[in-house]
Parts: C-alpha cells; sequence; structure tokens
C-alpha cells in the first residue's frame, strides 16, 4: 500500500473523499489542510430536518426542561405516596389519570423529547462528518470531543452530553488549548458528568453548616486525562489542591430553572460559580501558590496546567497517535510538543507542524480506523447520506463506539489493539454486508475514487470477481487498504 | 454421585502416569480440566461495602452513611466479616465451601483508574504494558495442557468482549465473543474475505477466530439483544462447558465509580454481579467443578464517606476467589484496621497483600504451573502459603 499525498490529506487526516464530488481536489494537500484548521459553528448547519428534530441546542435550555422533567417526576412520586396512605377509593380516580395528559404521560412525553432531542444532536455532529468539504476539520472535532470524553449514564447527561462539543470545544478548534479547556471544565456536562456540582469545600460556608466534603472526581481526571498525563509529575497532595480550588465550580440552576424565555436569554452562562461552596484559601500546585479568592483561582491553575511540559508532550502524542500512527515517530511528537511550548499551547500552530512534518506523509497506512472512522468513510465512500439517524447511531453500538458511551472520562481507544480483535471484524463484515445492499453504484468507481492508486491487484482482482454489485463494495470496504488510512 | 466421580479421576491418573515418564506428571493430580474465569470489575468496587468488616470498631465512624441502610441485611461470613445483603450467592457458595474472599489487597500503589487496571492487568510494575498476565500464564499452561492431554491440539483462551482486554493480549491468539444483532452474512463472503486478507497475516487470523467463536454460539446467545452482565457470563459458561480445551475466560462488569450516591447505585450493582455469578456456574454445569473464578477490581475506594455520598480513589480492595475446587468458607487476608493510623496515607485501607500472590497461588496449584514459570508470569512475587485449591 503506498499512498499519494493527496489521498493521504483525505484519508489519513480527514474521513476520506466523497464519491462523486469532482471539485474537491485540492491542489496543495498541506495548504488545504491548514486552511481548515477554524472553528465550527455547528449552529449555523441545524438546516434541513435537523432543524425541525432539535428543539434544543443549547445546555442551558436543556437544564431548563430537565428542570421541568424533575418537577414532574418529584410532583408525581409525592402524589402516588399520597394516595397510598389515603383509602382505595382514590385508586379509581388514579387509573383516569392514567389516560393521556396525565403526569404519567406527561413525564413520558418529557423523557422522550431530551431522549429524541440527544439522539438528533448526536446524528447531527456525525453527519457534519459525512457531509463536510473539510473532514479534517470534522475529525479534529471528533479528536477532542473524545479526549474531553462524558457519558450518556443517565437521563441528565444524556441530554446534555452532546452539547459539550457544541459549546466548548468546536468555537476553540483552532486557538489556545487553555480556552478550550477551562470552557470544557466549567461546561455543565463535564461539572455534573464528574461530580464538581455536589463538591464542596470542607471550611465554606456551607461545607461548615452541612458537614459535607470534597469531591476529587473533577480534578483527578483533570490532571491526570485533560493535561498533565498519568505520568506528568503530580501528586494526591495536588489533586486534592486542584479539587479544592474548583469547589464552588457549578451550574446556574439558579439563573435558568423557573424562569421565562426572555430571563434565561438574559442569564449569561450555564456556569456559576458558588461562591457559598468555594474552600477559602490560598492552594498550592505543582509547587506554585494561588491566592486568587473566586472562581479565578481555578482558571489560573488550568491556564498553567494548559501551557505545562507534560500537558505539551502528552497531549502532543495523543493527536500524533490519533493522526498519524499508533506509535508516532519521537522527532514529530518533540516538534509539536515544542511549538505546544514555543506558542503556549496553540492548537493551530501545533497542528501546522504536524502537517508539515515529514513523518505525517508516510507511506505506509498505519491506522486501523475506528467504528466511528470506518462508519464515517464508508458512507463518504458510498456517497449515500441517505443512511437515516436511527441507522447511523445504531451502526456505531453495534460496532462498539456508540456516542458518548465510552463509559469512562478517559474517552475511547485510539489504537488498533483495541478494535481489530475477531468480534470487532465480524461486526464490521455484518455491517458492511447490510450497507452494501443500499448501494447501487460500482465497486471499482469508488475504489479508485476514494482509495485511489493504492488499491492493489490483488484486492482489485477480487472485488471485479464478485458474485454481485452488493459483495464487490462490501470486499472493497473490508479490505485492508480501505480499513488503514 | 461423587463417589463414581473420584474413581473416574482415580483411573485417569493412572493411565497418564502409564503412559508418560514421571517426571513430567509429578505435578499432575488428577484428570481435572482446570480451567480458570477472570473477572474484572472496571471502576474500583468499593471492597469495604462488598465485604464489610463489621466488628471493626472504627467503620461507623468513617462512613455511617453508607453502613447504616444495609447493616441490618448484610449476609455474615464470621465473626469479623458480612457480605453485602445482595450478594446472596456468593454467600451460599461461601457456605458451601466454595467462595473465599481475599480483604486488603492490592498491586500497585495508583488511584488513576486506566493505569491501575493497566498494572492489574499487565501484572507488572512498570509503564509499559504489552501483554497480560493471564496471557502469559496460559502460554506456560500450554504445554502443561499438552503433555497431561497427549495431544497436539491447543488450549484456547475466550474472552467475552469486542475486543482482547490487556489481561489476554499476548503471543497466544485469544477468541473473542459478543453477542450481535445484525444478521450473518453469507458464507461465500467469508470465503472471499479470506482471499483478500491473504497477504494480510494479522486480519486473516481474526477472521478465523472470529468465525470459529460465532460457530460454536447457540441460536440463542447470537440472537440476544442486549449485552448485559448476566447473559455475558452464561454465555461464558455455556462456551467453557461446551469446549472440552478452552481453560480461561475473562468477563468483564463496568459501573463501580461510586464518587456519589453509592449506597443504591452499589445496591443494583451487587443485584447485577450476583446474578451473573449464578448464571455463570449454571453456563458452566459440570465443569463448575473444575472451575476457579477470580474476580478483582483496580483498586480500593476511600475508607470515609465523601461530600456526594460516595467514595473517592482509594488503595487496599478485595478479592472474590469461587469455584467447584475452591478450599473456600474462610476469608484470606491479614486484616489492618480501619484507625486513622491504620490506614495508608490517612485515607485508604492499607493493603497487607500483593493480589499477584493470590493469582501466583491459583496457577501454582491450578494449573501446576512451575517457580520458574511463575517468575515469567509475575517477576518477583511471593506464593501464599496455603492450599487455596481442595
Amino acid at each position: 500500500m503506498s499512498l499519494n499525498s493527496k489521498d493521504i490529506a483525505f484519508n489519513r487526516f480527514g474521513y476520506g473523499r466523497v464519491f462523486n464530488q469532482p471539485d474537491q481536489e485540492p491542489s496543495d494537500p498541506s495548504e488545504w489542510l491548514i486552511s481548515q484548521l477554524k472553528p465550527i459553528n455547528l449552529d449555523s448547519q441545524l438546516t434541513g430536518s435537523y432543524a425541525s428534530a432539535i428543539n434544543l441546542n443549547n445546555s442551558k435550555e436543556i437544564i431548563y426542561q430537565l428542570g421541568k422533567f424533575r418537577q414532574l417526576t418529584r410532583r408525581q412520586q409525592q402524589s402516588s405516596s399520597k394516595s397510598k396512605k389515603q383509602n382505595k377509593k382514590i385508586s379509581k380516580d388514579q387509573s383516569n389519570m392514567m389516560a393521556e395528559g396525565s403526569p404519567q404521560d406527561k413525564i413520558k412525553q418529557s423523557r422522550r423529547m431530551l431522549t429524541k432531542n440527544a439522539y438528533s444532536l448526536q446524528a447531527h455532529t456525525l453527519n457534519n462528518a459525512i457531509t463536510s468539504n473539510n473532514s479534517f476539520q470534522a475529525r479534529l472535532l471528533d479528536f477532542f470531543s473524545n479526549h474531553f470524553s462524558v457519558s450518556a449514564t443517565n437521563i441528565n447527561m444524556r441530554a446534555l452530553a452532546p452539547t459539550l462539543e457544541r459549546e466548548a470545544i468546536a468555537p476553540y478548534l483552532s486557538g489556545y488549548f487553555a480556552n478550550m479547556l477551562i470552557a470544557v471544565e466549567q461546561h455543565p456536562a463535564m461539572l455534573i458528568y464528574l461530580n464538581n456540582v455536589q463538591s464542596i469545600g470542607p471550611r465554606s460556608t456551607i461545607g461548615k453548616r452541612r458537614g459535607k466534603g470534597l469531591n476529587e472526581n473533577l480534578s483527578r481526571e483533570i490532571l491526570e486525562l485533560h493535561t498533565l498525563g498519568v505520568n506528568g509529575g503530580y501528586t494526591q497532595n495536588d489533586v486534592r489542591e486542584l479539587a479544592m480550588a474548583i469547589t464552588g465550580w457549578s451550574v446556574n440552576y439558579e439563573g435558568i430553572n423557573n424562569k421565562t424565555q426572555s430571563q434565561r436569554d438574559a442569564a449569561s452562562d450555564s456556569f456559576h460559580f458558588r461562591d457559598a461552596a468555594h474552600e477559602p484559601g490560598v492552594r498550592k500546585i505543582l509547587g506554585k501558590k494561588y491566592k486568587q479568592r473566586n472562581a479565578l483561582q481555578g482558571v489560573r491553575i488550568l491556564q498553567d496546567l494548559a501551557v505545562h511540559p507534560s500537558t505539551a508532550n502528552y497531549m502532543s502524542h495523543k493527536i500524533a497517535r490519533h493522526f498519524i500512527a499508533d506509535d508516532p515517530d519521537p522527532d514529530l511528537v518533540n516538534a509539536m510538543s515544542n511549538a505546544w511550548l514555543k506558542t503556549n499551547g496553540h492548537i493551530k500552530s501545533v497542528l501546522t507542524v504536524m502537517i508539515k512534518h515529514p513523518a505525517s506523509w508516510s507511506v505506509n497506512a498505519e491506522k486501523y480506523k475506528t467504528p466511528r472512522d470506518f462508519l464515517i468513510s464508508c458512507v463518504r465512500a458510498c456517497g449515500s447520506t441517505k443512511m437515516a439517524d436511527k441507522q447511523l447511531l445504531q451502526s456505531l453500538k453495534i460496532m462498539g463506539q456508540a456516542p458518548f458511551n465510552a463509559g469512562s472520562p478517559a474517552g475511547y481507544d485510539d489504537t488498533a489493539e483495541t478494535w481489530n480483535g475477531p468480534e470487532a471484524l465480524i461486526s464490521r463484515i455484518e455491517w458492511v454486508n447490510k450497507l452494501s445492499q443500499a448501494v447501487n453504484k460500482s465497486a471499482i468507481d469508488i475504489g479508485e475514487t476514494v482509495i485511489g492508486e493504492s488499491l492493489t491487484k490483488q484486492s482489485r482482482k477480487i472485488i471485479q470477481r464478485a458474485e454481485s454489485r452488493q459483495q464487490a463494495i462490501a470486499l472493497l470496504l473490508l479490505s485492508p487498504e480501505f480499513l488503514h488510512r | 454421585m461423587i463417589n463414581r466421580r473420584k474413581i473416574i479421576k482415580l483411573g485417569a491418573t493412572g493411565w497418564l502416569l502409564s503412559h508418560a515418564s514421571p517426571l513430567a506428571y509429578a505435578n499432575t493430580p488428577s484428570a481435572r480440566q482446570p480451567k480458570i474465569v477472570w473477572i474484572v470489575l472496571r471502576g474500583a468496587m468499593d471492597s469495604l461495602h462488598a465485604v464489610v468488616p463489621t466488628s471493626d470498631p472504627d467503620l461507623k465512624k468513617h462512613r455511617a452513611d453508607l453502613i447504616n441502610p444495609i447493616i441490618k441485611n448484610v449476609l455474615p461470613l464470621n465473626k469479623d466479616f458480612s457480605l453485602h445483603p445482595e450478594l446472596k450467592t456468593l454467600h451460599q457458595w461461601y457456605q458451601q465451601k466454595q467462595m473465599a474472599p481475599v480483604v486488603a489487597v492490592a498491586s500497585h500503589r495508583t488511584r488513576s483508574h486506566f493505569e491501575a487496571q493497566d498494572k492489574l492487568e499487565s501484572g507488572l510494575t512498570g509503564t509499559d504494558y504489552n501483554d497480560g498476565w493471564l496471557a502469559r500464564a496460559f502460554q506456560s499452561y500450554q504445554m502443561h495442557y499438552q503433555t497431561s492431554q497427549q495431544t497436539t491440539q491447543k488450549a484456547e483462551a475466550l474472552a467475552i468482549a469486542r475486543s482482547i482486554p490487556l489481561s489476554l493480549r499476548g503471543k497466544l491468539p485469544v477468541s473473542t465473543v459478543y453477542p450481535s444483532t445484525l444478521p450473518d452474512a453469507e458464507a461465500d463472503l467469508y470465503d472471499r474475505l479470506a482471499q483478500l486478507y491473504q497477504d494480510e497475516p494479522l486480519l486473516s487470523e481474526r477472521l478465523q477466530a472470529g468465525l470459529n467463536t460465532r460457530d460454536m454460539l447457540s441460536e440463542d446467545a447470537k440472537k440476544s439483544k442486549r449485552a448485559n452482565f448476566p447473559k455475558l457470563a452464561k454465555m461464558c459458561g455455556e462456551l467453557l462447558n461446551q469446549q472440552k480445551n478452552t481453560r480461561c475466560a475473562m468477563l468483564e462488569m463496568s459501573g463501580w465509580d461510586t464518587h456519589n450516591a453509592q449506597v443504591n447505585r452499589l445496591n443494583r450493582q451487587f443485584k447485577t454481579l450476583d446474578s451473573g455469578l449464578k448464571q455463570l456456574k449454571q453456563g458452566l454445569g459440570k465443569t463448575w467443578d473444575d472451575t476457579i473464578v477470580v474476580l478483582a477490581t483496580e483498586f480500593g475506594r476511600t475508607v470515609a464517606i465523601n461530600g456526594s455520598g460516595g467514595t473517592d480513589h482509594g488503595t487496599g480492595s478485595a478479592l472474590f476467589l469461587a469455584g467447584g475446587c475452591l478450599n473456600g468458607g474462610q476469608v484470606f487476608g491479614q486484616w489492618p484496621g480501619l484507625s486513622k493510623s491504620q490506614l495508608y496515607q490517612g485515607r485508604d485501607l492499607q493493603p497487607t497483600s500483593d493480589t499477584r500472590s493470590w493469582l501466583a497461588t491459583i496457577l501454582q496449584q491450578h494449573w501446576q504451573l512451575t517457580h520458574k514459570e511463575l517468575a515469567t508470569v509475575f517477576p518477583n512475587i511471593n506464593i501464599i502459603n496455603k492450599q487455596l485449591i481442595s
């Protein structure tokens, strides 16, 4: 498998060519990639069917609806426990209440609306990657979304998870990592997922009154997963200090719940700093003192963490591993890491170094596609965007990479070992087998477009001998050339 | 029934001895078909909530709100320890001397989930993990298997997962199996794929392994739509029971990272876990008598309750050993105590033995691994001087 640089720009950096879209060839692959390094505004692309399917496209409105949902369920629990205490006369009324418009019905509707909205948001991002002319940019969004992984563990998280990448990642894709980091750690999805809303400074006003205490979860993952990396040189004491510094980082329930639409619009942010839960005092992290008295304390720490040499190295390695190879060239990682330090973690500058480095253009396709990668590139290759949202998401679930379902804040693994097991291959084959039934194109045409010169003679021969057009498509999409990038 | 089984065992041993050099079989006690099921509980199960040290005077000082809701219904093991009320199957096995918890264990001192899981699964202390302890142990066992069975056929390893977990990654091929909701592709497509992969050894091997396992699944298991732990455990048991030469299997269960609302969450988790273990035994059928099940988690949790009704990342945890041939019905491990000065770094349960010592002892007594072989599985780890296998 030897690749030319245009093929590499499409397949390794992006999600591959879209079939039957002739004007996509760039004259200069590197410049074309660099030109894609800008923020994404997903909301501006809420058109067509998504405009109607997505009622709630931001965390403020979702928090508001979750608040209403909670009220409904609470009221229902109260009334059912009350009626249990009273005698049987009421049970007749209760059975009438089961009819349409009953509280149970409203709860069901509300839950269904929130869930449907969340799936539509997930599918919208996925479709953006499938249809984008700048699929390198779309892949970059997916990379950071997985770096700051949140999981849909309950109705609150299911509803909120898809807003994290829209609000805290997509707008910051080409700027300073510190800004993305702060936006993510102050986003309600992250604050709720890693329990920071429940973390209370032991000596804060609330802590002293209620005897409640710290929750280290978010702090630990910031250090271990989001910035320095597990061997980044921090101690248990640093974890505790950072946890205390970000006590009070919470969600703006007061500015959102029980408010009118215009009041909610006026509430500036879904982040809220609860002074009464914040641990007072100076914090010392990695040997440096932070004297600020409010949310700024945590912000300053995050700003320093974002440009720490361990972060530069850990992030550069992780980015190179995602785009280029499971075991990336040390010289490439070094060059990126140096750029990180020199530019204070400027993402565009670091990625430009990666794009211009010769190791990134190795003719060997070393990355085995993850299921998400594979699905997006398959649909692009077949030039078919007819797959329904539900099918797209179901496909990812079957292949083991449902959005917001990594089940751990480390996100989905990014190396071949995780995805190339026997069972994973069989599910991929079954999925492609089904997909190919709906594709009415010539496999060789698709192969020449999306794989290009690297389609081997051997593969071409086997595809041409297939017993049906569908089988030929399946063989093409399962060829070693297409499984790797 | 029992007598008959014993006679068969003795008969088989005699046959083996008469056909092979005594040296090679000095360690083979019987014609047992020893199997190991390794279950990793991901997310760090709170061991103090599973094996409750009821007699420790400091327990309630640290975590009254976690203990009070369950204390009335805990299932007693001995005068010092009880099991969580939902662990009914484990309790029953304990009474039948087929289960034994090991308290206060650890194999490392990290509080990161991912690093800790890597260390638990690799069984090593460094930071570079290319293979898992079970894979290395299985490679040594392979030789014992081939000589004891007088065969060139290979023993097999199985992971109930979409991809091979680190514990089983190594030099030998491992089958993976996981329920799928898609229809099978036609056999012809697989044949052509085998051609397409003829110059790609890794893809060919994965394809073959995937197809082999698929063939063995019952129609029922293939169609099973939701992959919850009890279903996966049952599937695991059934496959081990059907395939005589599959000698080790791995299962995983996640959802243990209880930073908040721990009481309710662990009620549910333990219930699911316990029902899965029951299913596993059912699936194993008679094979249960030759099986050792080991359950482990990456680390323990803080002894004290945190600010949100949960616990944070800690150190010492517990192991569960079970199986038809376990010398169970006792609580292993030395209890370090829970007073502030007895805690590790003033916050966690102090580990008093290394998880890997217990694993090594099982490997020695169940798979007959030699000291030299054990040193390749767990370098510098001591064996526990106890009879764990009956």
